[in-house]
């Protein structure tokens, strides 16, 4: 198994995961590998445990009560449900943007330092410089580079997910998961965060929940079907668009149920 | 016809939302009138800055400057003891317990919430005081400690209700968006979660603080009532004396109509501008707190800078350390207060190389160990008092008329009387606070008219009861001649206990949803048919419980009925509501204070009387749970 990752790749994978709310069984037998550099999606119909499984990666199943897993998560070939792993720790590796804009009630500038202070860096210098760095990554230093010390409520919505975006960055983590998120946008703020996932695999891992079947087609490098708590296919954007190989996956991309 | 009907019947609920609004200027009239004469007579600055109070001595002296200095300490303690242990429990509730535990903490705050002042004082009085007393080796426990502690215990239960409330409201987003950039769960509670909910804690610190300010009974009991300053002034066993322990001792025996009489009521005016004070900052900030949810809102309002906030922070942590370290100077000597200074600067001498994971250990014990003191206190006070009243409690006890001045004989006549007070004013506060709620939610919008009724409701409800007290004795027993009587008790206690009615049927007839008073008036239904038959049945519950909870309160006040309604000893029943009566509260507070050798007794009433509030109130709390189980909207 080690072998094949390596041969492969892979930078986060799962073995055999499942997962228990309560007496739900939500994740059966996931079984994925996440190439880095790419941008990975996850499609099928509402409950079917696409954000759930995205969750698995930074552990933020955690924070429900009633959650029990099994099997493995890899992150770079170690397990991070084994007993000694920091949680923390993984989820500065491991960021995510959540599926509404959650910015804290705090200024823009703020919003990003927020993570490199929690990581003890103090100096002033050195912050304005992540701060500038991360909203550039971002796109969005231009259109707040004269207002960082405002209010990032105030920011429209499409604004909002770009600076959790750059907030994400500003601990420099290796893989950026996304949960839906465009969801909550208009159509010229989601095609300004799909321009960005494809600019950021360049440094980063991203992998993106989505209910929007051209998103997924135009974004991604890799997309993985979900149905009923089970992967029911993984393999190359394309071919899962243009020749899925399965029946179910056939069905859900051509519209016919969902 | 329906429409002459329906004209009248929204006449009669709009008299009875003005109701609030007359009653606060009544009492502030009947307060301005009766206090005037000793402003004119030694002037304003000699009455607030003169440094003594001796209206008995020759010549009187009317300087209320030490009993606002007591006022204001035992305040001060009582929030500096009530902030942490509130803050952390909050927290510990919020955010730390697990369904299962919290299902059990929280009712046990409220029924800490549910203990009446003078079982409080009772408490401190006879436990407390003692404690202070052998444990510092000075004559007496009666001091500014023993008032702080027993008036922060009392502040508790509104600090933590409020911030948790508060703290809840968190939006779950903030929490995942920190701990999604490695934040540890202390680190995310730190910097996102209090800040956000800043403004509601701090509410509820004002809050709690109101009700510090406001309380008579319990401080009256314990704080040894001399009109000194506190000579040093941080020395904590020094005894002081309250604004409001000042009008509890001294209305009672003063000549009506005397400059003391209205040196007196000058005293509750200064009181009640201070009350004022802290609710309207109160109101203020949870208007902001409202204000703030709307996104657009939020960002018209300039945001506390980390730097800024941090500064703020650290300031106001190193005054809370210099004023524990004078205290504990006083009560410890030099060389322990150097010990833990030293240790104090030798852990923030090397904060930085402490890992995340520890300081979040160290957190979270602190967390965990305000809220194991909040319930050990609650644990102490019940199982003194029952394990003491339990063998003073027989059928005789509950039966029979008080002997030898209550050392002997029982309780029957303060049972009937409380229960005669409670139910009269009950009678007389329910049909005006539901109506009241039903003209604030169903017949008006908001504009400046709701907005003068709230605010005649919120000043009602800060007002302290024994204001209430006074003006029912200057207004009811006096001006209008009823004498001191059930009559006049009870319509003073159902005045103080109207607020609570009016805002939880205003919260009970919110929670029915529009679709059913849309679904009444389509069927032709007119509006008052709609309010009898579609919206008041679905609101009962949330009506009964505000009106169980009021019930609890005025069966446990003494404040109120201290010069209005009650008489020590008397073996009969009332006749009529022209007569006095004995209750339970008042029994209580001269048995412990007036009566020596009585300690039986005095533990049977405390216990009789907390059984009868904290049965009220599980009442209440059985009835919630109940409905929040059956009915979903």
């Amino acid at each position: 198994m080690v072998n094949r990752m390596q041969e492969n790749g892979a930078i986060l994978s799962t073995r055999d995961l499942n997962l228990y709310y309560g007496e739900k069984h939500a994740l059966i037998d996931v079984s994925i590998d996440i190439r880095p550099n790419t941008v990975t999606a996850l499609i099928g119909p509402s409950g079917c445990g696409k954000s759930t499984l995205l969750r698995c990666f930074n552990r933020m199943n955690d924070l429900v009560g009633g959650v029990r897993t099994n099997g493995e998560c890899l992150f770079k070939g170690k397990n991070i449900y084994a007993k000694e792993v920091d949680v923390v720790g993984l989820r500065k590796k491991i960021g995510m943007v959540f599926q509404k804009p959650n910015p804290f009630p705090k200024s823009i500038y703020e919003n990003i330092a927020y993570g490199p202070r929690i990581h003890g860096i103090k100096n002033k210098k050195a912050l304005d410089e992540i701060v500038e760095k991360s909203l550039k990554s971002a796109a969005l230093w231009d259109e707040v580079s004269d207002r960082l010390h405002e209010p990032a409520m105030g920011l429209s919505g499409g604004q909002q997910q770009r600076l959790c975006i750059a907030r994400t960055l500003s601990v420099e983590p290796e893989i950026i998961l996304m949960d839906e998120p465009c969801s909550a946008l208009d159509p010229i703020a989601t095609s300004k965060i799909e321009d960005l996932m494809i600019e950021l695999k360049e440094n980063y891992t991203v992998i993106v929940v989505t209910h929007n079947m051209q998103q997924a087609a135009r974004v991604s490098d890799e997309t993985g079907f979900m149905y009923l708590g089970k992967l029911v296919e993984f393999g190359d954007t394309v071919q899962i668009f243009e020749r899925p190989r399965e029946e179910l996956t056939n069905n859900y991309v051509t519209g016919r149920f969902g | 016809m329906t429409g002459l009907w329906e004209i009248l019947i929204r006449g009669l609920w709009f008299c009875t939302a003005i109701v609030a609004v007359v009653a606060v200027f009544f009492i502030l009239f009947f307060l301005v009138r009766d206090a005037g004469p000793i402003f004119s007579a030694v002037g304003l600055e000699t009455f607030l800055g003169g440094a003594v109070w001796n209206p008995t001595g020759s010549p009187p002296a009317y300087g209320t400057f030490p009993l606002i200095a007591g006022t204001l300490l035992v305040t001060l303690g009582a929030m500096l003891f009530a902030t942490p242990l509130g803050i952390g429990s909050a927290l510990y509730l919020s955010e730390l317990a697990s369904g299962r535990v919290k299902a059990v903490v929280k009712p046990a705050i409220e029924l800490l919430a549910g203990i009446p002042s003078v079982v409080f004082g009772f408490f401190g009085l006879v436990v407390l005081t003692n404690w202070i007393r052998v444990g510092f080796d000075v004559p007496s426990g009666e001091s500014w400690l023993a008032g702080s502690i027993l008036l922060g215990v009392m502040a508790l239960p509104t600090i933590i209700s409020v911030s948790e409330d508060a703290i809840s409201a968190v939006p779950r987003e903030f929490k995942e968006g920190s701990l999604a950039v490695g934040a540890t769960h202390w680190q995310t509670i730190r910097g996102v979660i209090v800040p956000s909910a800043l403004s509601g804690i701090t509410a509820a610190l004002i809050l709690g603080m109101g009700r510090a300010i406001g309380e008579t009974m319990a401080v009256m009991m314990v704080t040894g009532n001399a009109a000194i300053i506190p000579d040093p002034v941080f020395d904590v066993l020094s005894p002081v004396r309250t604004l409001t322990g000042t009008l509890g001792i001294e209305m009672g025996e003063v000549a009506v109509g005397s400059a003391h009489y209205h040196a007196l009521f000058g005293v509750a005016m200064v009181l009640l501008v201070i009350t004022l004070i802290v609710n309207v900052c109160a109101m203020l900030i949870t208007e902001r707190l409202r204000e703030k949810t709307t996104a657009s809102a939020a960002a018209r309002h300039r945001i506390l800078s980390a730097e800024t906030a941090e500064r703020l922070l650290r300031s106001s942590g190193l005054l809370v350390i210099a004023l524990l370290a004078g205290v504990l100077w006083v009560v410890a000597g030099p060389c322990t207060t150097l010990i833990a200074l030293a240790a104090l600067a030798a852990v923030y001498g090397i904060r930085e190389r402490i890992s995340q994971r520890h300081v979040q250990h160290v957190a979270f014990g602190f967390i965990f160990i305000s809220i194991l003191i909040v319930l050990l206190i609650l644990g102490i006070i019940l199982y003194d008092i029952i394990s003491h009243g339990l063998p003073a409690l027989s059928w005789e006890f509950l039966t029979q008329p008080p002997r030898n001045l209550g050392r002997e004989g029982g309780i029957f006549p303060a049972i009937i009387g409380t229960l005669y007070l409670v139910g009269g004013a009950i009678l007389v506060a329910l049909p005006i606070g539901v109506g009241a709620a039903i003209y604030l939610t169903e017949y008006t919008r908001e504009g400046p008219v709701t907005k003068i009724i709230r605010s005649g409701v919120d000043l009602l409800n800060g007002t302290p009861s024994i204001v209430f007290g006074l003006f029912g004795f200057a207004f009811l027993v006096l001006f209008l001649g009823f004498g001191v009587s059930l009559l006049a008790g009870l319509i003073t206690l159902g005045l103080m206990v109207l607020p609570t009615i009016i805002r939880t049927t205003e919260e009970a007839l919110r929670s029915v949803p529009d679709a059913l008073r849309e679904g009444s008036f389509a069927l032709g239904a007119t509006k008052w048919q709609t309010i009898q038959r579609a919206v008041l049945p679905p609101a009962l519950p949330g009506i009964l419980t505000g009106t169980i909870l009021s019930i609890g309160r005025a069966a446990g006040e003494t404040a109120p009925i201290l010069f209005t309604a009650v008489v020590f000893s008397r073996r009969l029943l009332p006749g009529s509501l022209s007569d006095p009566v004995m209750a339970l509260p008042y029994h209580l507070f001269i048995l412990s204070t007036n009566v020596p050798g009585a300690e039986q007794n005095q533990y049977g009433t405390a216990l009789v009387l907390l059984l009868l509030v904290i049965g009220v109130y599980l009442v209440a709390i059985v009835i919630r749970s109940h409905y929040r189980k059956t009915v979903t909207w």
